[in-house]
């Protein structure tokens, strides 16, 4: 008995001693795991794959998933003058009819998708002590790079937003849900973009550049409050007298020539491959995709690319074969027109291959243009004109251009970048949105409002914000 | 119990007549109570009024006037110059220049209001004149330098670029002129703010000794004209006014390297001995470019690399001395 209780002694002491916190914290050793990945180069650079995979977006037709930059012609192009759906249906009509709801399930996609981008940015910044000293600048301004891109999309689209800019958890409601001033948002827009400039190189398009990142942070110096043409002209000029980028010989290539030397960056698709491919090209067909035709060319637009495009009209739009009336974009056909040249990327058209162009030469001319106007009306800077016209020469434009109004300018954009989800934050950048989309909707029998040019918070986000999360005005 | 019967039914007609009286009446008091009382409940989104105005782009005398305003269902625009409009958004053509006091009332369907006033000011955007550049000690006059003695080249030093130029007459003038020594690096360095882009014309007074007819080759007048993106990284420019407090270092500019940097130059022009000592006026052009600050370089050159009589700085004047009576820089304004 006396034994036994020895025996019975030790064995509650060897139970007390053996319940330390490493008995019960084990890692798994067969699957990685977030909290023990990115510890070394290798692992973080997955990570940093894994950002541009986010903008991306899964190619699916779930409406749960995040599609990224898949569904961003909705939440821009849509709204704009631009393009419309073919036949007025659904939610996606909500767009071009500026009849948002903030229930609206594409709003609520973009902004999860890119709120998620912005995650795994955090996540590469976070386990940066883990990089090597010769990756770790590469890495930086790479996370950096996609973090100001992810946020300058949403302050534009939806004003004053959420500022995270660290990893966090679903317990830090207060940074989930708090709204920051624009200027706050841009600030932390701009240092990124400064960080990345100054430690990333020109060495790839689908991946962030420092050339990439001075026509991002150039555009965000003509858009922000505080307005700085002089340094956006220098930025422009950095990357003009770099001499590594130029324009394609004839505009179609632009698209369909990937990896061409006009692209300073862009989101990859590969057809056919369910993962990586994409499939906004199907739905700009008619009844390709799942719907039966979004973002079609406004008659609008096609009326300006006829008189003012020069030869960029035929690869901008063309006319739907099955519904005469209706005109589609050219730019990203998945399956190929004989007709124009243009080979299917894939042979499946739901998994088209097409690449996103994000940032190419030929909008830092123009951007570089715009910078010399600064606040001015027009201008007739010889530099200013050089630039101009080489855009212009490319569309077979060749007339000598001695001045420039800030609505050719506008306009030349327009042709130019047609539905590349440039022209709402065009018109925002310029000034002209309220007027030239309130005489759209009354042209076209719609009803604009100034509030129609912000985006509604996503309802869910409001909802799950506890009232600290603000709607936007006119939702 | 039957006389309490019989009262009852001498009475009942009397007692169901004041009931329903009474009823209704009491009734009536109700509804009138309750009935705005259920349908006044407290008013939880009242409107908040809100606007912008942003000037047009395509008339200056039109504004663009952005309804922010949350829970309100009609609104009611005074744009402050007898015109109003019930409109969302509101646009108004004013008569001209000029304040104006813009009212917004938001109001929601209860009858609940919001007023908002804003001033806005209707001004028409000119394009201003480009001002012609500060320049200090344009005419090489002798005055006080940041330190020793008094000199022609006070505001124009940069010790970095080479030897300052000395104090010297000419011209029908005393202690008016710059002199870039014959064999030696002498220089003249100032940096100004300009306007980006804009055209500049630049004016340079000066005579040439005639040459000797020695063996060193004969001075050339180099005029450069310095961008401010050239600038040593890091480098904010000051613009002194008094030539006393100019430093005569640590500039944008620290090497003959970097000026020599062809992208630094928006002017670079050589101006050789004329043959004629007296003073003539030499104009050239340049545009600032995406710069707001420039620096204009002055100095002798065409004589050997090293071995002249001053600093090396991989330069030296040719053989004759070189005055220069001063500098102009102007504005090119269409």
């Amino acid at each position: 008995m006396k034994k036994l209780k020895y025996i019975f002694s030790i064995l509650i002491i060897t139970v007390i001693v053996s319940c330390n916190d490493d008995f019960l914290d084990l890692k798994p050793i067969n699957v990685p795991n977030g909290e023990t990945f990115y510890a070394n180069d290798d692992e973080i650079e997955l990570g940093v794959v894994n950002m541009y995979d986010g903008i991306q977006g899964i190619n699916s037709t779930r409406s749960n998933d995040n599609h990224g930059i898949q569904v961003e012609f909705y939440v821009t192009e849509m709204r704009s003058d631009n393009t419309e759906t073919k036949s007025s249906e659904g939610e996606a009509a909500q767009f071009e009819d500026f009849a948002i709801e903030a229930t609206n399930g594409i709003v609520d996609d973009y902004y999860r998708s890119f709120y998620n981008i912005i995650f795994r940015a955090n996540v590469i910044l976070e386990n940066l002590g883990n990089a090597s000293d010769a990756k770790r600048g590469q890495f930086e301004g790479e996370a950096k790079f996609v973090r100001a891109y992810a946020y300058f999309n949403l302050v534009r689209l939806f004003g004053n937003i959420p500022l995270v800019d660290r990893v966090i958890s679903p317990e830090d409601k207060e940074i989930q849900f708090t709204q920051k001033p624009q200027s706050e948002v841009y600030a932390l827009i701009e240092s990124d973009l400064e960080f990345a400039i100054n430690s990333l190189t020109n060495d790839s398009q689908y991946r962030a550049s420092k050339a990439a990142a001075q026509a991002l942070l150039a555009k965000v110096y003509m858009t922000t409050e505080n307005k700085r043409y002089l340094q956006a002209q220098q930025l422009c000029e950095d990357i003009i007298n770099s001499s590594q980028f130029s324009l394609e010989t004839n505009f179609k290539d632009i698209f369909f020539n990937e990896g061409n030397s006009e692209v300073l960056f862009v989101i990859g698709y590969n057809g056919d491959d369910a993962l990586n491919s994409q499939n906004f090209s199907a739905e700009w067909l008619n009844a390709v995709g799942r719907t039966s035709g979004v973002n079609y060319a406004t008659p609008d637009s096609k009326e300006a690319l006829d008189n003012f495009g020069g030869n960029r009209a035929q690869f901008s739009y063309r006319v739907d074969v099955t519904q005469p009336t209706k005109f589609q974009v050219v730019k990203y056909i998945p399956d190929g027109d004989s007709s124009l040249g243009i080979d299917p990327t894939s042979s499946n058209p739901t998994q088209a291959g097409n690449d996103w162009i994000v940032l190419r030469y030929a909008d830092v001319l123009l951007m570089h243009v715009e910078a010399i106007m600064a606040t001015n009306n027009d201008t007739s800077v010889p530099a200013a004109l050089e630039s101009f016209q080489k855009v212009r020469d490319r569309a077979g434009l060749t007339t000598p251009v001695t001045s420039i109004t800030k609505d050719e300018l506008l306009l030349e954009r327009r042709v130019e970048l047609a539905y590349e989800n440039h022209r709402l934050f065009d018109l925002l950048r310029f000034n002209k949105a309220q007027e030239v989309l309130s005489n759209f909707a009354t042209n076209t029998g719609r009803s604009f409002s100034a509030t129609d040019l912000l985006l509604p918070i996503p309802q869910r986000e409001v909802n799950l914000g506890k009232g600290v999360l603000n709607q936007n005005p006119g939702y | 119990m039957k006389t309490k019967d019989k009262l009852f039914k001498k009475y009942h007609f009397l007692v169901i007549f004041l009931s329903i009286a009474l009823f209704s009446f009491s009734a009536c008091e109700s509804f009138e109570f309750e009935l705005p009382e259920e349908g006044s409940i407290e008013d939880k989104t009242p409107p908040s009024a809100e606007f912008e105005a942003s000037q047009s782009t395509v008339d200056f005398k039109r504004y663009n006037f952005a309804n922010l305003s949350v829970s309100a269902t009609t609104y009611q625009w005074d744009f402050g110059d007898g015109n109003t409009s019930t409109d969302v958004d509101g646009v108004n053509d004013y008569p001209g220049e000029g304040k104006y006091t813009v009212t917004l009332t938001a109001s929601d369907a209860l009858g609940v209001e919001s007023t908002i006033s804003k001033e806005i000011e209707v001004v028409e955007p000119e394009q201003p004149d480009t001002p012609d550049p500060v320049i200090v000690n344009a005419d090489f006059t002798k005055l006080p330098k940041s330190s020793g003695s008094d000199c022609a080249c006070s505001a124009w030093i940069n010790k970095s670029l080479g030897d300052q130029g000395e104090s010297s007459s000419g011209n029908g003038g005393s202690d008016n002129v710059l002199k870039l020594d014959n064999i030696e690096p002498d220089h003249a360095y100032q940096e100004f703010e300009v306007v980006p882009n804009a055209d500049y014309t630049i004016t340079v007074l000066a005579s040439f000794k005639e040459p000797s007819g020695g063996a060193a080759p004969t001075s050339v007048l180099e005029v450069r004209v310095l961008s401010g993106s050239g600038y040593v990284g890091g480098y904010t420019p000051v613009y002194y006014t008094d030539t006393a407090e100019f430093p005569q270092d640590n500039w944008g500019y620290t090497s003959i390297a970097q000026v020599e940097t062809a992208a630094n130059n928006l002017l670079n022009e050589s101006i050789a001995n004329p043959v004629d000592d007296s003073y003539v006026t030499y104009t050239f052009t340049f545009n600032s470019g995406a710069n707001d600050s420039v620096a204009l370089f002055l100095r002798g050159i065409g004589g050997p690399a090293t071995g002249g009589n001053g600093g090396d700085f991989g330069y030296n004047s040719g053989d004759e001395e070189i005055r220069i009576d001063t500098v102009t820089i102007t504005a090119i304004n269409k």
